[in-house]
């Protein structure tokens, strides 16, 4: 098994990406935290995988909620290896249509969410001699779109790939290596919220992912397989990028 | 917990460059083994068979399933025979991994014509003249498939290595253009950007200073090895990557991460 061991934590893992996250980690033999502010479907899902996956209640805007989740994972497992931020919001509108308390919510949780997960975790994976950090950012993360999600979330998602990075170069020499995700559009939830078919004609391969799409890059790159990996971008967006 | 089936189950795959040039794994090399490992039937070719053979033996004893196919991939005959003899021996065929490449050092004032080419023609056509025999054979036999081309950060930074780091980038160009050409026939292609791995290709030329050295340049100050880009080809190879096409994979240890020249571990900073 391909994580065999390994105890993850997954923020914002009650449904979508993380979700499925949490269900692959575990098919792959590792133990997984799942975080999340939706209680009951996290509590319904950490049942649903069984007895290798707990739920607990994780606002990744809060310095508090992370100590937490990372105590349980320390205390419950004996030790962190793996921190997949998944965690997120959209929004859409223009800069102009974008009010002071949008920029500052998507902006708390995609990107300040980002820094204190990560935060909280780097001392309980350099004590175990490194750890895998994979931070959910977005196609929109790298290039710009008028008609997408808007400028907070664009913001917010080209902040985590750079902190990524930064993560990657600073802890290097700990072992704990740090990649990047970058999702096209994909059906979910979040997704459904009110998007319509504008994005299909902008995907070569012609529809949007999966959850699980994403959830196998995830895998891949928590795994000692993407040992040599570290400050990487792995876009899983059926091609919008490459044009 | 529940077991899975293997990755590439019932899978097809053709490695060009499946043999190494030298004592130890190349990518070619790892990447067919775990194909061969993850259930896939795969077609080592190699211009070298020989070399392909010692692939297939390390398969064989693992219980795989794989044979040999000597072939130059600069010779639109070969690239088709090679397509071809997939079908005949296995049915079909979904995945093309094309390894095939050669180090050219210089800059254009001290490289030749005939160097030039010849790099030009081993890292770049080939990749050019198998895909266009295989991707007919893609459609027909397997509904779409898997191209993973191997570049190198050599083609995304100067390297001391021009007519290479030229042709490596002109493999990034010839994916990107070939996964939007292909998408609508669901054909992914994917290139993977090594960094500096140690490989039966760059053995000759190192020692051990120089592999320290290299072992040392990246944040996470371990040597890469054939395994890391095989494990990156295993992934994009999948159907987990079915939703990825026309990226770029570095797989260099956080190199291209780093702005250049300034990269000092934390715990090592006096001043910054």
């Amino acid at each position: 098994m391909r994580l065999e061991n390994k105890v993850a934590i997954i923020s914002g893992g009650s449904r979508g990406m993380g979700a499925f996250e949490a269900a692959l980690f575990v098919q792959e033999g590792a133990k997984v935290i799942i975080g999340d502010v939706r209680d009951e479907e996290g509590r319904d899902l950490a049942k649903h995988i069984g007895s290798n996956a707990v739920y607990m209640h994780l606002d990744v805007t809060s310095e508090r909620d992370w100590a937490a989740v990372v105590k349980e994972a320390t205390d419950r497992y004996g030790k962190l290896d793996i921190l997949v931020n998944n965690a997120g919001v959209s929004a859409r509108g223009t800069i102009e249509e974008t009010s002071v308390d949008d920029w500052d919510r998507v902006m708390g949780i995609n990107a300040k969410g980002v820094f204190l997960g990560t935060k909280a975790a780097l001392p309980e994976m350099r004590r175990t001699g490194g750890g895998s950090i994979i931070n959910i950012s977005s196609q929109l993360g790298i290039v710009g779109s008028s008609f997408a999600s808007g400028a907070a979330y664009q913001a917010s998602k080209g902040a985590v790939r750079l902190f990524t990075k930064a993560t990657a170069m600073q802890y290097a020499s700990d072992g704990i290596r740090a990649n990047s995700v970058h999702p096209g559009p994909v059906d979910t939830d979040m997704m459904a919220s009110g998007q319509s078919t504008a994005y299909l004609p902008s995907i070569p391969i012609g529809r949007y992912g999966e959850p699980d799409e994403v959830a196998y890059g995830v895998l891949f790159l928590a795994s000692d397989e993407a040992s040599f990996m570290t400050g990487s971008e792995l876009v899983i967006d059926g091609g919008w990028t490459a044009q | 917990m529940v077991d899975r089936p293997p990755r590439l189950e019932g899978k097809v795959a053709i490695v060009t460059g499946a043999g190494s040039s030298g004592e130890g794994v190349g990518n070619g090399k790892a990447a067919s083994i775990l194909f061969a490992r993850e259930g896939a039937k795969v077609l080592l070719v190699d211009f070298q068979e020989d070399r392909a053979r010692e692939t297939l033996q390390i398969i064989q004893e693992e219980g795989g399933v794989a044979s040999t196919l000597q072939g130059d991939m600069t010779k639109i005959e070969d690239c088709e025979l090679m397509a071809q003899t997939a079908i005949e021996r296995y049915g079909r065929v979904h995945i093309l991994d094309n390894n095939v490449g050669i180090s050219q050092r210089g800059t254009v004032v001290e490289v030749s014509e005939e160097d030039w080419d010849r790099v030009m023609t081993v890292n770049m056509k080939t990749i050019m003249l198998a895909s266009k025999a295989t991707i007919p054979h893609m459609i027909s036999s397997g509904g779409g498939g898997s191209i993973i081309n191997i570049s190198s950060i050599a083609g995304l930074r100067a390297h001391s290595s021009t007519p290479y780091s030229a042709s490596k980038a002109g493999v990034i160009g010839l994916t990107f253009s070939m996964a939007a050409d292909h998408a609508a026939d669901n054909i992914r292609a994917n290139v993977i950007a090594p960094g500096l791995v140690y490989t039966p290709m760059v053995a000759p030329r190192m020692n051990d200073d120089l592999r320290q050295f290299r072992s040392e340049a990246a944040p996470l100050k371990s040597e890469g090895t054939g395994w890391d880009v095989g494990y990156a080809a295993l992934f994009l190879a999948s159907d987990e990557a079915r939703w990825i096409t026309g990226i770029c994979l570095p797989v260099d240890a956080g190199l291209t991460a780093v702005h250049p020249g300034t990269y000092t571990p934390m715990n090592q900073q006096t001043r910054f």
